[in-house]
């Protein structure tokens, strides 16, 4: 369906993922026109380019503070952000924490490779220990970061993880984060072909396992979150169905009135004492 | 007459609270003042002090006269520093006597804190304000009460009706200059604010913060600048005409957005209140340092437009305007206030318009093009979710609509675009001020809060037979030929709070202006009147 010249590399995660997100968005219980997609920089966060909706593609690591202006200001938007791993949780990782304390409405979703692709293969925030390329030819000496574990102690309400070679389970894992009113954090494992010797279709194949259901509670979910290697989850882990969530105040299209202003104007000083 | 008085003492001694009582009593009974302030970046303790300045005619700035008053709340630092800047007959209320205005407080309101409303009634007293209007003035019982025992202790301290100045009763507003700024954003249509606290910023971010309580206008305290200022970007995408307010460090964490909203071409208002640098500087001082970094900050070519205002009027103006012109122009309007006129209190006389600067919110078909090339660079902009016209922003490069590219003829083009926006900036710029007779051969240059300072020197230097006439830049960028015609004839005298001589050079780059002499403070305090006419008489002879 797209005339468009999609700029990932053949055999790309982006593409499965692109497809389960536009049939998902499709059959939302939302008009098109109603949803906004915010991304950064880096191969994933072309995404919006490729997919029928607004959208606002900003600079690498500030998908998420952007996606948080969007819904301040038009709590009637359904907002998504979509980025790689290293936007999301390396040069946004402030963002990450904080966009989650701030209990909005919003999708938050990392297509995570494992890898710095767009600037050819360095490690990323999740690469694994040891792995090597050109600017850690020793092997990267950092722990590699475990999204779904900080979301989760952060308090994200709704926290998941999906994979790439398995289109039914992402779109229902993608459905139900859009729909889950309150912050969704979903890390989708997405091979690159390109850069990722070892992170690729066959090895998450041979490790990923379902979750039948959700965790029974926040610590059990953390725990399951640790693991990687063998086996590998897939799945929904977290779910607050008592989450409580921050409501957007009405301002769009209602300015603040003359009247308003005139009685504002005696408002004592606000001395920083 | 007028009559200048300095609160001294450490943080958290109650000096704030004097002067916050002292003014806000001044203007309900029609004084015309002047209050600022000089403290440290610490919450106990150092040397804090507090200048008020109660006049029978408008005042805008520091006299820089020998003190009527010094009040020490403390025991030595304030009368070793400023007892020797006491007039001749000027009166020092040491810590004897404000001991004994503290025990009047705790024995007769249980509350040391109505020292301060104890110590404006002996002020009022001092200047002759008559007590019974006093008495309706007071917004409650134990203020009334008080500041009648403040009285009782002028009349025991024969400081009564010493230095009477008439209240010359006029329609006013009082203000500092945060707040009239955040008041002129209100009036420009801002409906969303996002920051970190900053001094000396941090005022604009309460003042709406509190106002959200009240009106559809929402306040979001960010993680960081960064995010500050990406979540405004994201809120005027969504369709509010959106804010940030910081000082130059938290500015410098914006900078690459400034640069998104250059690319984005989405309006935005940025204010910097300066204070001195570089990095963490002198956190609660003045200084107009960033004229140059807010020039060029954030990276590649986009037009921008920023307004320095030099009196409570312009600030509420220039706030508002900038909302206008962000929205019309689709580009990044700054804002260059500083300490010193965020922290001084005035008089804006007359009525403050409320006329609201409202936007459209247009509808357009499926197939809208977000950055449709046109003649004036503008493209037709409106909001997500008002119809199938999709809104599709992106910080690369792009097509007319939206979409990544990497075009390098349309690259070109775009750039254009964006750049043509600048002519039409040009032609409504905001002129500058001028006061004093414009015959004069020196024109003494001013941009931002000093403007007023530099006007009463004018006067001054008038009355000793100095012909001497001021020019004030509101708008510093773009500067255009129009704003300097019949300059470059004169003597320029450049006055500005920094140690380069930035606008002296921005004139000389972009108008060919020679400045001739330059005045330039940068120990973190504002200029004085009498300061002010001292170094120009030195130049002039």
């Amino acid at each position: 369906m797209l005339k468009q010249d999609i700029a990932w590399c053949p055999g790309c995660g982006d593409f499965p993922i692109r497809a389960t997100l536009e049939k998902v968005l499709k059959e939302l219980p939302v008009p098109g026109k109603d949803i906004v997609l915010t991304s950064g920089i880096g191969q994933a966060a072309k995404m919006p380019h490729y997919l029928p909706y607004s959208y606002f593609n900003g600079l690498h690591g500030r998908s998420l503070p952007l996606a948080v202006g969007v819904k301040l200001a038009r709590p009637d938007l359904t907002v998504i952000a979509v980025s790689g791993d290293g936007c999301q949780y390396g040069e946004g990782g402030n963002h990450f924490i904080h966009t989650i304390r701030r209990r909005l409405d919003i999708t938050i979703l990392a297509c995570d490779n494992k890898v710095y692709a767009l600037t050819k293969g360095q490690s990323s925030p999740t690469t694994d220990q040891e792995m090597k390329n050109a600017l850690d030819p020793a092997g990267n000496l950092n722990l590699p970061f475990n999204p779904l574990a900080v979301a989760l102690l952060v308090g994200a309400p709704f926290v998941a993880r999906t994979f790439a070679g398995n289109p039914q389970h992402m779109e229902s894992v993608l459905r139900e984060a859009i729909l889950f009113r309150g912050t969704s954090v979903v890390d989708i494992l997405q091979p690159c072909v390109s850069f990722n010797k070892v992170n690729t279709y066959t090895w998450y194949r041979e490790r990923v396992y379902m979750l039948e259901e959700p965790l029974n509670d926040r610590l059990e979910a953390i725990r399951t979150a640790q693991a990687w290697g063998d086996r590998i989850p897939i799945g929904i882990f977290w779910r607050d169905e008592q989450f409580v969530c921050r409501e957007g105040k009405d301002t769009f299209r209602k300015p603040v009135t003359e009247d308003a202003v005139a009685r504002l104007l005696n408002t004592k000083c606000i001395m920083m004492r | 007459m007028e009559f200048n008085v300095l609160i001294g003492g450490e943080a958290g001694q109650g000096m704030f609270s004097v002067e916050l009582e002292l003014t806000e009593i001044l203007s309900r009974l029609g004084y015309h003042f002047f209050a600022t302030k000089n403290y440290m970046s610490r919450i106990r303790g150092g040397h804090n002090f507090h200048m008020i300045r109660v006049a029978d005619r408008p005042v805008h700035a520091l006299s820089g006269r020998p003190w009527d008053m010094v009040i020490a709340m403390d025991n030595g630092e304030t009368e070793r520093r400023h007892r020797p800047s006491l007039g001749e007959s000027g009166i020092f209320i040491g810590a004897d006597r404000v001991g004994q205005i503290e025990a009047e407080a705790k024995g007769s309101f249980q509350d040391v804190t109505a020292t301060s409303a104890i110590l404006v009634g002996l002020i009022l007293a001092f200047i002759g304000a008559d007590p019974a209007v006093l008495q309706e003035a007071a917004t409650d019982e134990t203020v009334r009460s008080a500041m009648a025992r403040g009285r009782a202790f002028a009349a025991r301290w024969e400081l009564a009706d010493r230095m009477p100045i008439v209240p010359k009763k006029v329609d006013h507003c009082k203000l500092d200059g945060n707040q009239a700024l955040a008041l002129g954003a209100l009036l420009g249509g801002c409906q969303f604010v996002a920051g970190y606290p900053m001094t000396p910023a941090t005022s604009i971010l309460h003042y709406f913060a509190a106002v959200a309580e009240e009106v559809p206008v929402h306040f979001e305290q960010a993680e960081d600048e960064i995010a500050a200022l990406n979540m405004a970007l994201g809120a005027s995408y969504a369709g509010l005409r959106s804010m940030v307010a910081t000082s130059g460090g938290g500015f410098a964490l914006m900078t690459e957005a400034v640069s998104l909203a250059g690319m984005t071409e989405t309006p935005i208002v940025i204010i910097d209140a300066q204070r001195p640098g570089p990095a963490t500087g002198l956190p609660t001082r003045t200084e107009q340092g960033d004229l140059n970094f807010v020039l060029h900050a954030g990276h590649g070519e986009f037009p921008r437009v920023i307004f320095a205002p030099g009196s409570i009027e312009e600030a509420v103006a220039l706030a508002r305007r900038a909302f206008d012109v962000a929205d019309r122009w689709q580009v990044p309007v700054f804002i260059l206030t500083d300490q010193y006129l965020a922290d001084s209190v005035q008089i804006m006389e007359g009525r403050v318009p409320t006329k609201m600067l409202l936007r459209d919110y247009p509808v357009f078909e499926a197939g809208y093009r977000r950055y449709e090339i046109t003649d004036n660079g503008v493209s037709p902009l409106t909001y997500p979710g008002l119809s199938e016209a999709r809104v599709e922003v992106d910080s690369d490069e792009h097509t007319e609509d939206g979409k990544i590219t990497e075009d390098l003829d349309l690259r070109v083009r775009m750039v254009e675009k964006r750049l043509r926006k600048l002519d039409g900036l040009q032609k409504e710029v905001v002129m500058p001020s001028r006061f004093g007779d414009q015959k004069a051969k020196t024109i003494l240059i001013s941009w931002g809060s000093n403007r007023l300072i530099v006007d009463e020197a004018v006067e001054a230097l008038q009355d000793e037979g100095i012909a001497a006439a001021s020019v004030h830049f509101g708008q510093v960028w773009p500067l255009t030929p129009k704003m300097a015609r019949g300059l470059s004839r004169k003597r320029l005298i450049c006055i500005e709070n920094n140690a380069t001589g930035q606008f002296a050079q921005l004139l000389r780059r972009e108008l060919g202006l020679k400045v001739h002499q330059r005045i330039l403070k940068y120990n973190g305090e504002c200029f004085t009147v009498a300061e002010l006419v001292e170094k120009v008489k030195r130049i002039v002879g």
